[in-house]
């Protein structure tokens, strides 16, 4: 079957043929056993799904669905302020720890190298798991929105 | 009653009052693309709810010149392809993905209801089978009753492609009808 002709008969069906499109594939019909019998399939299909329907919610969920997504988007917006404050404040207070551990001469040496790689190590995580992040959301085919 | 892209234009500047709005106008909409994109009920509630957050929070990249329900419409497109690609890596899944009750025999004709009830058990069992793409085109057409312009639109494909991929999609889901009763 031509690939007009398939383009047809899902038209036919919806009957959402020009009238001369639709007179040409009655006359197509006539000749033509193999598309007769996939039209009355999706005749078939067609019916049944006309009697079908989506389940609906109950109306308190309805009724409470702009309630619900209201405390989302303050939720969001707690948590980037949240999260955006936590790192200020983690990263000035290893500042300060650093600053300080240095500038006092009675810890010992090894006790300074250690923290400093204990922190730098924390950070290079932190980086780490941040960027793998990034590049996962640039990658992602379905990334939301897209224009 | 409010144009949607004038609310867009109050969101982008926060106004949580005309997301309100546009939640009223189109939450139900919303959720039955969604309930016919992914077959639950609990999982198309979800989606419509990220979808509206993700309007309120990328209205800033909304093209004002362009209309919204197909922009939002592929919002929760992806959102439902991204759902159910977490859903089938999903090892332990507490989702029942055949869930029949998103599908019902409209009560309105009992008798004719009576008769079609097993065929439309299993058309709601092929539907869940079907590609996405399959099921997104079938969807819009049988269960939205959209013409293929208003589809063309919010699909962004042309009107002979809409025509094209009806017809594999019902070939693919009249081929699984068929074959649960041989």
């Amino acid at each position: 079957m031509s690939n007009n002709m398939r383009e047809m008969l899902a038209g036919y069906v919806d009957g959402e043929l020009p009238e001369n499109d639709r007179l040409a594939f009655e006359k197509e019909l006539d000749t033509n056993p193999e598309l007769r019998a996939e039209l009355e399939e999706f005749m078939n299909l067609k019916e049944v799904t006309g009697i079908m329907t989506y389940a609906d919610l109950p109306d308190e969920v309805w009724e409470n669905y702009w309630q619900s997504l209201y405390k989302k988007t303050e939720r969001s917006l707690g948590w980037i302020l949240f999260s955006v404050g936590a790192i200020v404040l983690i990263f000035t207070g290893l500042f300060q720890i650093m600053n300080e551990l240095y500038a006092d001469s009675s810890v010992p040496l090894l006790i300074k190298i250690s923290v400093t790689a204990l922190i730098l190590g924390a950070v290079i995580l932190f980086v780490s798991f941040g960027r793998e992040r990034i590049f996962a959301y640039k990658r992602d085919r379905y990334k939301e929105v897209k224009k | 009653m409010c144009n949607d892209r004038a609310l867009i234009m109050d969101i982008k500047s926060g106004d949580k009052q005309a997301l309100g709005t546009l939640v009223h106008k189109h939450k139900k909409t919303a959720y039955r693309i969604a309930l016919g994109l992914v077959g639950n009920k609990d999982d198309a509630y979800d989606i419509s709810q990220e979808a509206f957050l993700r309007v309120y929070r990328s209205a800033n990249t909304f093209d004002s010149s362009q209309p919204f329900l197909p922009w939002f419409y592929r919002i929760i497109s992806n959102l439902s392809k991204t759902w159910l690609v977490k859903r089938s890596n999903r090892e332990n899944k507490m989702v029942d993905v055949d869930d029949t009750s998103y599908l019902l025999i409209d009560s309105s004709n009992p008798e004719e209801a009576l008769v079609k009830k097993e065929t439309a058990a299993q058309l709601r069992k092929a539907l869940l089978q079907l590609d996405f793409e399959d099921r997104e085109i079938i969807t819009l057409q049988h269960f939205r009753n959209m013409s293929y312009d208003e589809i063309s639109d919010m699909l962004d494909i042309p009107k002979g492609t809409v025509m094209s991929r009806l017809y594999y999609a019902r070939k693919k889901l009249a081929t699984l009808m068929r074959s649960y009763y041989e």
